[in-house]
């Protein structure tokens, strides 16, 4: 369908164009603030008070009696100093890069490779695509459990497996290296959401060049490299930014496998310890909480900034 | 190319899917299970029972129709906020696209507890407390941001020239709008739809702290509650809930994905 | 059912104006507006962490019974760990329930917060009461929250699997007979032992009869005592006698691999006890270090009358009499029966073990038990803290 043909046929399905606004000019910027103004409002009524309380309880010193009454002292950074100063934000912090690293790295390759295989239209394909996503239906509360058993150390099917193989039994849960559970239970987690996102992207790019391409003299591997993954920036980056924004505030898988305790431990499940007084101690520590969940979004900004910045430098190119 | 058999590429489709399914299949597993086998890693219901889902028959049908009718109001809020807003900074170009950009990525960052105890005070305040309609709202703001973003981004490498050549037509923003950019963007607002579901029908969060006295009008994450006691959680009933719950989206979901198909703007991209 | 749509927009409106105003002054205070939630109608809100309980099971019927005359009860069951923070919100929201029922180690906590109030002051009677039991609702001499009844932890075995291995539970006095029994159970080719040692307030809850056996004191958690019971406890996980999983275990997973049938031994409460009957388990007190029984926690909850910043008197009365109902020396043994907990009064409880001889393991250990927070009070939080910190890191190790 030709850009033509498109307007053409709207045109039929709607009548003749408005003459009124045949001569006028169109008052787009009007138009742009008008076509937005429900996301504003919604942004403005929902995220700002959050938003703001979040920060202005990291300003404050608040216990659970405070938080209640309401006569937090206003502490300015102090207490982002406190939190800064400890050893356990700085472990916690690598902790975070590597689970977010590491699981985006794979869950995305991983999702891409599935999109293009997916997208090669054979039997069933379409229907197989769509279960891939029933993990996704699983409330978190059954999904960490069943990585946790399937984890159990003496008894885990995943272990079973491996002694199958010849392999010894893994203590996949130990606290020193649990991180490593966490990451492969997310990563499983998050190939759906990379899946369907590059799927839709491969469908927007032309069979056309791919034809051309193969006339070129071109195999699947270059295709790839030189058709599919090029045009497909865009929406990589975008999946990247939100897988991005997504694994860094993952709670729930984390928390369900093992509270957070040792190496799985990430700044999310620990400002989300420290604001529900789960895990260890069940002090509430509201203020350490908001301090480290506005770390977070200062963290996300910078990938975004970055994001930005390419985007800019690519619609320059 | 057509003509070669492709059956090879559909058993290599099902060995992967297979392997994606395994925890969900260790669910169904546990959820045939007797309570007594259900930590004992056996590969099929050994211990094999049926009980788990005539308590789920019995008590958990309200909370799934909840969650449907939540989930599917979530998806038409975040659309109906979304779209017009994406046309707005992709299209009309409205500007402070930079500005907006890092409010969304710092919206989506916001951590759940902190919009839970807002959510709370403000909800208290205009009596929407344990109400569907509060529910629904919350659980939109976990979509609307992204959706922003995901539409915006397409729309950002929709052909120019479809627009503008509309345009030059004399259409309307409103019906280039409807007619073409709403066309052209059925995948994504397939995909976006399917995200935000999603997003609602698992919550937990939200729903705890903003829907807990809502009866049997409570989501069925909610429903769980009931095998969840102090020092005693029945894993096969809970397994049996999700299993029951997931039959009738899973359903949605492949069908959804029909309707992201090939070829909307083929051609488009040429211009 | 409300339409959802019908009330999105309205709302909205609502909520904008005062949202923004919110965002202006950065507080929630000035944010007026109708408070619907709590409208007039008598009815009382009841909070428990009896989920499990729903509408229609025997603990719905003996609380909704209680109700005084003209009035009804709302019940809302919330999973534990979610009652103490509801709480904490719906008192700031002036949004709380009329009765409260909270675990007993965050009683002083909720009293220095001030969510909950005086008992004695609103006429609920507190006597005759085990002084034991009801320690940690006790702060200052002032009784914030009443303790219907209690459970303890015990020694569960399965008599098959002891049988086999050679093994009588008699023998067990202390710790070197529990090691040699477990070590024989494994030996006989069955598993040992299970108990839960997750992170947090459950998992330091079963580590402390070992604790408290080793003659430890609360106020000095890093003590020798301490050393002992966790090289006690990671011992068997060394050993191979407990599973790997001990670490991430809470009490009810640690139940469902003695359910197996495969453990000699599982530590936990005499809220599985009707359970384990019907597997066949039976149990002994926990052993302390150097022989005799040791001290184990009281668990259980309080019920508590909430703070409400606009009082009403007619309904804090009405509530305060709900729970006088509920502990009344005629309703108590039912109040107990219907979650499976020892009454925390003795002619009451007597009764029960004359009824039921299910009980009869457990008195001495109810009699004996101690409150986790009745001696340091709030430090206990940090305390707890502490103990699970050490026992993560030696199951662990």
């Amino acid at each position: 369908m030709h850009a033509s043909s498109v307007s053409a046929s709207a045109r039929r399905a709607h009548g003749s164009p408005a003459r009124r606004r045949l001569h006028r000019l169109t008052p787009t910027r009007w138009a742009a603030i008008g076509f937005a103004a429900p996301l504003i409002l919604y942004m403005l009524i929902f995220y700002v008070v959050p938003l703001v309380q979040n920060v202005s309880m990291s300003l404050h010193r608040y216990s659970r009696r405070t938080f209640v009454t309401g006569e937090a002292p206003f502490v300015g950074l102090d207490i982002y100093k406190e939190v800064l100063s400890t050893n356990e934000f700085w472990t916690t912090l690598g902790q975070t890069l590597i689970f977010v690293v590491v699981s985006i790295v794979f869950q995305y390759s991983i999702g891409l490779a599935l999109a293009v295989f997916f997208n090669q239209n054979f039997k069933l394909s379409a229907t197989l695509r769509g279960i891939f996503l029933v993990p996704w239906l699983l409330p978190p509360m059954i999904s960490g459990t069943i990585w946790q058993w399937m984890m159990d150390a003496d008894n885990g099917i995943i272990n079973k497996f491996l002694g199958m193989l010849g392999i010894a039994p893994v203590w996949w849960l130990q606290a020193g290296h649990s991180l490593w559970a966490v990451i492969i239970a997310n990563i499983w987690l998050g190939i759906p959401f990379n899946l369907v996102i590059l799927y839709s992207g491969l469908q927007n790019i032309s069979k056309d060049l791919y034809e051309a391409a193969s006339l070129d003299g071109c195999n699947g591997w270059q295709k790839f490299w030189k058709i599919t993954f090029p045009l497909l920036r865009p929406v990589t980056m975008i999946t990247l930014l939100l897988g991005f924004v997504y694994t860094l505030k993952t709670v729930d898988i984390i928390w369900l496998m093992t509270q957070g305790s040792g190496t799985s431990q990430t700044l999310a499940t620990w400002s989300y310890a420290m604001a529900f007084g789960k895990g260890y101690s069940s002090t509430i520590r509201y203020s350490e909480a908001s301090v480290v969940g506005t770390l977070l979004i200062l963290i996300a900004l910078i990938f975004a900034f970055i994001y930005i910045g390419v985007q800019r430098r690519e619609e320059k190119a | 190319m057509r003509h070669r058999p492709t059956w090879w590429k559909t058993l290599i489709g099902i060995i992967l899917t297979l392997i994606m399914l395994f925890p969900v299949y260790w669910m169904i597993n546990i959820s045939f299970t007797q309570r007594s086998a259900i930590r004992s890693g056996d590969l099929y219901p050994k211990a094999f029972t049926t009980e788990n889902f005539q308590r789920v028959f019995a008590d958990q049908m309200p909370y799934l129709g909840t969650s449907l009718l939540i989930a599917l109001a979530c998806v038409v809020l975040t659309l109906a906020i979304a779209l017009p807003a994406a046309y707005s900074i992709a299209i009309l170009h409205l500007g402070g696209k930079k500005t907006m950009d890092f409010l969304l990525v710092a919206a989506q960052m916001v951590p759940a507890v902190v919009m839970a105890l807002a959510f709370y005070q403000i909800f208290n305040q205009i009596g929407l407390l344990d109400t569907i309609a509060g529910l629904i709202l919350a659980d939109s703001t976990v979509a609307v941001p992204f959706a922003v973003m995901l539409l915006t981004s397409f729309m950002g490498s929709m052909p120019v020239s479809l627009v503008e050549a509309a345009r030059i037509d004399g259409a309307s923003d409103w019906r280039i709008f409807t007619q073409i950019v709403i066309p052209l963007s059925r995948n994504y607002i397939v995909t976006t739809a399917l995200f935000s579901f999603l997003w609602a029908w698992s919550d937990f969060m939200f729903a705890s702290t903003l829907d807990a006295g809502g009866g049997k009008l409570r989501p069925i994450t909610m429903g769980l509650y009931d095998f969840i006691g102090a020092q005693n959680q029945e894993w096969g009933p809970l397994m049996a809930t999700a299993v029951v719950a997931s039959v009738p989206t899973a359903l949605m979901l492949i069908v959804a994905q029909k309707y992201v198909a090939a070829g909307v703007t083929a051609g488009a991209v040429k211009d | 059912m409300r339409s959802s749509h019908i009330s999105v927009i309205p709302t909205a409106q609502k909520a904008l104006s005062c949202g923004v105003a919110v965002a202006l002054v950065a507080t929630l205070a000035g944010c007026g507006g109708s408070s619907s939630s709590a409208a007039g109608s008598k009815t009382l809100t009841f909070w428990d962490p009896y989920p499990q309980y729903t509408t229609g099971s025997v603990w719905d019927k003996q609380v909704k019974s209680c109700a005084p005359k003209g009035w009804k009860v709302k019940r809302q069951g919330m999973p534990q760990n979610d009652v103490l923070n509801n709480l904490t919100t719906a008192v700031k929201s002036d949004n709380a329930p009329d009765v409260a029922v909270i675990d007993n180690p965050f009683m002083p906590t909720a009293v220095d917060s001030g969510l909950v109030t005086d008992l004695a002051s609103a006429g609920v009677s507190t006597k005759g009461f085990d002084k034991n039991i009801e320690g940690p609702g006790i702060v200052d001499g002032k009784q914030y929250g009443l303790a219907f009844g209690t459970n303890a932890l015990g020694l569960y075995y399965n008599p098959a699997v002891l049988q086999k291995a050679g093994v009588d539970p008699s023998s067990i006095k202390d710790w070197q007979s529990l090691n040699a029994a477990i070590k024989k159970v494994v030996d006989s080719g069955a598993k040992g032992i299970t108990f839960a040692g997750i992170t947090g307030e459950e998992g330091v809850f079963q580590f402390l009869p070992w604790f408290w056996g080793a003659k430890g004191n609360l106020a000095h958690p890093d003590s020798q005592a301490a050393k002992e019971a966790e090289n006690l406890v990671s011992g068997w996980v060394r050993n191979g006698w407990a599973p790997k999983s001990v670490a991430t275990d809470n009490q009810s997973a640690s139940w469902d691999l003695m359910l197996t049938g495969d453990y000699g031994f599982a530590e936990n409460g005499s809220w599985q006890a009707a359970a384990a009957k019907k597997k066949g388990f039976k149990s002994i007190p926990i052993p302390a270090k150097d022989g005799g029984v040791a001290p184990v926690p009281t668990g259980g909850e309080f019920a508590t009358l909430p703070f409400h910043k606009k009082a009403d008197k007619d309904r804090q009365a009405a509530a305060a009499q709900l729970i006088s109902c509920l502990t009344s020396d005629s309703e108590l043994g039912k109040t107990n029966e219907a979650i499976g907990y020892l009454a925390a009064k003795k002619s009451v409880r007597d009764q029960q073990v004359k009824n039921d001889e299910l009980w009869a393991p457990w008195v001495e250990s109810v009699e004996n038990a101690r409150g986790r927070t009745t001696d340091i009070g709030m430090k206990y939080e940090s305390v707890s803290a502490q103990l699970s910190k050490s026992l993560q890191a030696a199951l662990n190790s």
